[in-house]
């Protein structure tokens, strides 16, 4: 009896947002997941092996894929590089401040993943890089496709990121990303939740005036001040009247794999950098 | 001592799991086939040591699977571990269970494991799945899975708890 109220105020406690992690938690997360590593890379290498030749085939088609985004990329670079000037320029003269430009100075930090639970309610994925490297709770981890998560709990050299199908809008604490549209920045709404049994993200609180349809790219506002802004989230399959139809909500397919993952990218907001030093 | 050959045995096991079991299952049943090979070696000890040496290896294993993947909340499936173990420690410990016994157990132990799980997340509201979906979705798929495993090492298991209960009680005489 009294073992069920310590692991309830065990649980309770641990549930709240918490920046720092006591030693024992620290050094039992660290040590075991440096084990972790020894055999998450080689099995992900072994795989990796087996995938490579049964999709040998494919590599034409895909090679040829990847040329025409190459030549796309570059007419785009070009584009952006006289881009970037003008709004250089442009920020110069209407006087911003340092903060002001850079705020949206990303840093992407590349790292890798060394374990992945199997919990259905608890689907984090640990990445190899913790408080040390500077990582937060509540940064984004995107792959090259999209978002997958978000930082969930820091250790001193590993941390766990949970995915983007653990958002439930009922969760004490839970923090909607705040989306738009590729191309249609006027649209708005939050992506608050998953439905496991559609296998869809739930976009709500959008205006009923909204130009939001079917098959755009849904990506990041960055209007809510937690996650940084166009990191691709998914695209939209459905859009229908909300529950109390005053607002409409949309269905989002995840457009990043999330499952074997082997790489992924920690986007680092400069603010954050700047209160570090 | 045959108990600390089990041990490291659950420490390897629990590093499976995380590590290189998702490379082996096919993609569409990720998240389907959750496994729980630590939690059937709890019930091995359960059955043929004592009760007390199953809920003390759920209370350890739980916690580390709790930390080591800290996402939401800490304690969960050390709280289940422990008092699956414990109970079915209570029930079976003193008969000498067959292999069928030994099945069922831990069938019955896994499915009120996995239920106790999604209670817990279900009254801190981190699931809003409904019990019949997870049941169908990933609870009963993943409870063959454990019975299989608990089938491929009935035979190893057994002998390792059982020889570690004697010798535990060889000591206490």
């Amino acid at each position: 009896m009294i073992g069920l109220i310590v692991f309830i105020a065990v649980m309770g406690f641990s549930l709240t947002k918490r920046d720092k992690l006591s030693w024992p938690e620290n050094f039992i997360g660290d040590s075991v997941t440096f084990v972790q590593q020894w055999f998450y890379k080689p099995a992900a290498y072994l795989a990796g092996l087996f995938e490579d030749v049964r999709t040998m085939k494919e590599l034409y088609r895909e090679n040829e894929q990847l040329r025409m985004t190459t030549a796309k990329y570059a007419r785009d670079a070009t584009a952006y590089n006289f881009l970037e000037q003008e709004v250089k320029r442009l920020q110069e003269e209407l006087d911003f401040t340092k903060q002001q430009q850079e705020m949206n100075d990303y840093k992407f930090v590349i790292a890798q993943v060394v374990a992945d639970n199997q919990d259905p309610y608890n689907n984090v994925i640990k990445i190899n890089l913790g408080s040390r490297n500077g990582i937060k709770p509540d940064m984004a981890v995107i792959t090259v496709d999209g978002m997958v998560g978000v930082v969930s709990r820091v250790f001193p050299v590993y941390s766990t990121v949970m995915p983007i199908t653990e958002l439930n809008a009922d969760t004490p604490g839970a923090k909607p990303i705040a989306a738009t549209v590729l191309g249609n920045l006027d649209s708005f709404g939050m992506i608050d939740s998953y439905d496991t049994q559609t296998g869809m993200l739930v976009m709500s609180k959008i205006a009923e005036d909204d130009k939001l349809d079917k098959g755009d790219t849904v990506i990041t506002s960055g209007l809510g001040g937690v996650f940084p802004r166009g990191l691709v989230i998914g695209t939209v399959k459905s859009r229908r009247v909300g529950d109390f139809g005053l607002t409409h909500v949309a269905e989002i397919k995840p457009t990043a794999k999330l499952d074997r993952l082997y790489e992924v990218f920690v986007v680092v907001p400069p603010e954050m950098e700047g209160l570090e030093e | 001592m045959n108990l600390r050959l089990a041990v490291f045995l659950m420490v390897l096991l629990f590093l499976f799991e995380g590590t290189i079991y998702p490379w082996l299952i096919p993609g569409s049943l990720e998240g389907r086939l959750v496994p729980h090979f630590v939690f059937v070696f709890v019930l091995y000890s359960a059955l043929y040591s004592a009760r007390h040496t199953a809920l003390t290896l759920g209370l350890i294993f739980g916690l580390l699977q709790d930390i080591v993947y800290y996402g939401h909340l800490l304690g969960v499936h050390s709280f289940a571990m422990g008092i699956c173990g414990y109970l079915t420690g209570l029930m079976l410990e003193h008969r000498r269970s067959t292999i069928m016994m030994a099945l069922s157990a831990i069938g019955i132990g896994s499915l009120f494991y996995d239920s106790l799980v999604y209670f817990i997340y279900k009254a801190f509201q981190i699931t809003s799945e409904t019990y019949a979906f997870a049941l169908i979705e990933h609870i009963l798929p993943s409870l063959f899975l454990q019975l299989g495993f608990a089938l491929a090492l009935y035979i190893p298991a057994r002998r390792m708890f059982e020889n570690s209960g004697k010798g535990s009680a060889d000591d206490v005489d």
